[in-house]
């Protein structure tokens, strides 16, 4: 095993150990209470309403439209259609940037089939199914890697030039954009040595059988060695934001969930009143933390029998 | 201007030139605007004023350095329980998200009637606040967030300027949540100048008076933000059904604490104080329609402003739990909330998983019961007594965070002629606040008070006037319905520094105001203009 495999597997690990971690975080975080933002689409109601335009909507049963939802999700991620309505210039170099983005992890999946397939024994030269994999490696992988490198340049000139965005961006925001670019450039170019990606077909495969691989052009060490930095360094950045961006809409944008005496919200609402509150400030009487919500929300620090204000 | 200058020294951050600001519509087209009032001397060597000349929280400037000092580390040690478990579980999920995926693409920017609104100034970009927090917590809370903090974009300099200009810029935002509607990932800077008050207000014992002091402390200690007791809404109740006889000709009896009754009705008890038609046009309806209903004047039951719910999870809690209490002690099989946006959204949204399901009253918005009523045909309506244009507020509260659209409008289209009803742009979900959100409306400290009416209502008073242009003549009487006791408030600020009703014929009332007033047996008009004699 070379020392590019061994950084391969080791960048791998890195990556689903952290983004797992990540995940962990969102996903073991106290129940928040609700926060919702209308229009909810599984509310299926067109004009952005609730189950509160209804009277006596606890006695009613709960629709949930999960149509309307998909119908609303689909074009949200594949096209990023919130910023397409509402920020159409910088839409014009993320929409390539991200489709770009999709398309090569698409041409990697292919790519791995293709490895697959030639570790059963089927090359592409002997197999329709493998042909029509490589094919589609090479479709997605090529066109992927052009929006990219088109996506990821003029975001960078944009940032850069733009009035709006100058300010916002750190020296951290262009390196990413630069590496990623770099990503797509050089796949690109390993695409022009290699037409058909058989060398680094054969260099997943080889990490797919714990074998060694085949020799790498300077071109596909390079690409290599950029692909894995991103891959390890990743899960430590924002760009996690694909991920995010599930939370952030179906976890506190759209969750209406009433309390209707769901034993489960119920015990997670009863075991975090018995948290301690540590806040300092003096209306609280938080005792730095020897009480607890329960306590703090039932004193009233100002009860006093009913006197006119003065 | 990069968020990082909010620490820069000077006197101040910002300046506001009326002549930049976003022009209004006529007759407003070519109005020569005064500038916001500069605080007085005095006023500037005792308040923080530094941000742009504005001071909301009158925040006493700190005489020594240690002091000064002394107030960065607790704020950092309340943005430390901020993002822990123990101290912030209310909100923790959806704050962690917020701060850590802003991909500071500015679409937000646009979105917000603040910035839009100042003619863009940096200072009101919803990301220009956010990012500064986030700059602090990575530099300062992070570990080895010091280490190439210029490189990663977080190199933000940390002192009491930092601090006294963030707490100010907390009360430039109204909470609207427009700019989460747009952002592409989700990120709410709404929610971030929500919790960003809470490190003021429970760490630091900061927030402004008329939120804190005499607002939920009075709530709590009075049973009223507006300082009224028991005795005192007693006696506005009776005089309540003497004025409906003067104004209907019928003598209604407004239950009170009535044990069985299926509806507590809570109203802000400032419309008691400010505009007592509307509570009188419920009990109007609610009789007329034979609802079985009470109203309270137990502690705290007869006022349903929930003023935590804009700065302070403490208070907050302690005040929904004191509502649900009452309407437990009663007996109720449900709460149902007048014309107050605010108070919609606390008890119906937020209160929601705030207690075990056991302990809670279902809560329904006034607007669902007044649409089955108006459908219901218990009440005849004759849309011709409301003949003139009318256009239509969404509350923030109770429309784009509660999802309460439709009932409110339906109302309108049937107790007014076909034709006079139309709506503002954007509406709906997509609404525009009034300017007076999160509490901005009773803030009136400094010249806060003409910030509002210049910048932060600025968006609402060109949808105001967009909706009746063609017809501007002030002879035509034309008619703002804005359900929510703030935005009335708010409404009422920009008529008078603008004298709207007198250049412009354009007044505001409540919904239930304009029902009574459709009422078939309703024999005098039930809604006053400003240039009507109340007796006439
Ligand atoms: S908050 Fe959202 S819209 Fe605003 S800059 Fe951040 S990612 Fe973009
Ligand atoms: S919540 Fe509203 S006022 Fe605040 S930054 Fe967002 S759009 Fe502007």
């Amino acid at each position: 095993m070379d020392i590019l495999q061994l950084l391969t597997y080791a960048s791998g690990v890195i990556f689903v150990v952290f983004f797992a971690r990540k995940l962990l975080k969102y996903w073991t975080m106290p129940m928040h209470v609700r926060w919702e933002l209308y229009p909810v689409p599984h509310e299926g109601k067109e004009w952005g309403g609730s189950f509160y335009e209804d009277v006596d909507h606890w006695k009613k049963t709960r629709h949930v439209d999960h149509v309307a939802q998909y119908r609303f999700m689909v074009p949200e991620i594949l096209f990023i259609r919130a910023l397409y309505e509402d920020n159409r210039p910088l839409w014009r170099w993320t929409f390539p940037f991200h489709l770009g983005l999709y398309l090569s992890i698409g041409g990697l999946v292919f790519l791995a089939i293709g490895a697959l397939l030639q570790i059963a024994g089927r090359a592409p030269d002997a197999s329709g199914l493998a042909a029509l994999a490589q094919s589609l490696t090479i479709i997605f992988g090529v066109i992927g890697f052009a929006l990219g490198t088109i996506g990821a340049v003029g975001l960078i000139v944009k940032r850069l030039t733009d009035p709006m965005l100058k300010d916002y961006t750190s020296g951290l925001d262009l390196l990413n954009l630069f590496w990623l670019g770099a990503i797509f450039v050089t796949g690109f170019l390993v695409w022009l040595s290699d037409p058909g990606f058989a060398v680094s077909r054969g260099y997943l495969a080889s990490l797919l059988t714990f074998s060694p691989g085949p020799s790498l052009g300077g071109m596909q060490i390079i690409n290599l060695l950029l692909f894995i930095g991103f891959w390890a360094y990743f899960p430590f950045t924002h760009m996690t934001h694909m991920i995010s961006k599930y939370f952030m809409w179906d976890k506190v944008k759209w969750d209406d969930m009433p309390n209707r005496g769901d034993a489960g919200m119920d015990s997670k609402i009863k075991a975090y009143l018995s948290y301690p509150v540590s806040w300092s400030g003096a209306h609280i009487g938080a005792e730095g933390g020897k009480k607890s919500w329960a306590e703090v929300a039932t004193t009233n620090p100002w009860a006093q029998p009913q006197k006119e204000e003065k | 201007m990069r968020p990082e200058e909010i620490s820069k020294p000077g006197e101040r951050l910002e300046y506001l030139d009326p002549k930049k600001l976003a022009p209004l519509p006529p007759p407003y087209d070519d109005l020569e605007e005064e500038p916001i009032t500069e605080l007085t001397e005095e006023q500037k060597k005792k308040w923080e004023h530094s941000l742009d000349g504005v001071s909301a929280l009158n925040l006493p400037r700190p005489e020594t350095k240690e002091e000064e000092d002394k107030l960065v580390l607790a704020f950092l040690r309340g943005y430390e329980k901020l993002v822990s478990k123990e101290n912030n579980w209310a909100f923790l999920q959806p704050l962690s998200l917020s701060l850590e995926y802003c991909a500071r693409c500015q679409t937000c920017a646009d979105a917000c009637p603040v910035y839009e609104m100042s003619g863009h100034k940096d200072i009101y970009r919803p990301t220009f606040r956010s990012d500064v927090l986030r700059k602090i917590g990575k530099k300062y809370l992070s570990p080895g967030g010091k280490i190439l903090a210029g490189f990663r974009g977080h190199d933000i300099d940390l002192k009491w300027e930092t601090i006294a200009r963030l707490a100010e810029l907390a009360y430039r935002c109204t909470l609207c949540r427009r700019c989460t509607q747009v952002c592409p990932i989700g990120v709410d800077n709404g929610l971030i100048t929500h919790e960003l008050r809470k490190i003021f207000s429970m760490e630091m014992g900061i927030a402004p008076m008329e939120v804190h002091e005499k607002g939920s402390v009075k709530h709590l200690q009075f049973g009223s933000s507006t300082g009224m007791i028991k005795a005192a809404i007693e006696d506005i109740i009776e005089y309540l059904e003497d004025d409906i006889e003067e104004k209907t000709g019928k003598r209604i009896k407004i239950p009170v604490n009535k044990k069985g009754a299926e509806i507590l009705l809570v109203h802000n008890a400032g419309e008691f104080m400010a505009w007592p038609e509307n509570p009188m046009a419920f009990a109007v309806l609610f009789d007329a329609a034979g609802i079985s209903y009470t109203l309270s004047t137990e502690f705290v039951g007869y006022d349903a402003v929930n003023y935590g719910l804009w700065y302070d999870d403490v208070q907050f809690a302690r005040v929904a739990i004191k509502h649900l209490e009452v309407a437990r002690d009663l007996g109720v099989k449900k709460i149902v909330i007048g014309e107050c946006g605010h108070a919609h959204k606390a008890l119906s949204v937020i209160a929601d998983r705030l207690l075990p399901s056991e302990q809670m009253i279902p809560r329904e918005s006034s607007y669902a019961l007044l649409w089955d009523i108006v459908k219901s045909g218990k009440i005849k309506f004759d849309p011709n007594k409301n003949d003139f244009p009318v256009t239509l507020h969404d509350p923030c509260n109770v429309v784009r965070l509660m999802g309460v659209v439709k009932p409110q409008r339906e109302i309108l289209k049937a107790i007014t002629p076909p034709g006079r009803f139309r709506e503002m742009t954007p509406h709906g979900v997509n609404n525009y606040c009034c300017g007076g959100g999160s509490g901005f409306a009773i803030m009136g400290s400094g010249n806060f008070p003409e910030w509002r009416v210049k910048l932060s209502g600025r968006k609402k008073l060109t949808q105001y006037l967009n909706a009746f242009q063609g017809e501007m003549d002030p002879s035509i009487k034309k008619m703002i319905c804005a359900p929510c006791s703030n935005c009335k408030g708010m409404t009422r600020d920009l008529m008078e520094h603008y004298e709207i009703f007198e250049k412009t014929g354009i007044w505001y009332t409540g919904l239930v105001e304009l029902m009574v007033n459709a009422m078939v047996d309703q024999e005098k008009p039930f809604i006053t203009w400003p240039d009507e004699d109340e007796d006439m």
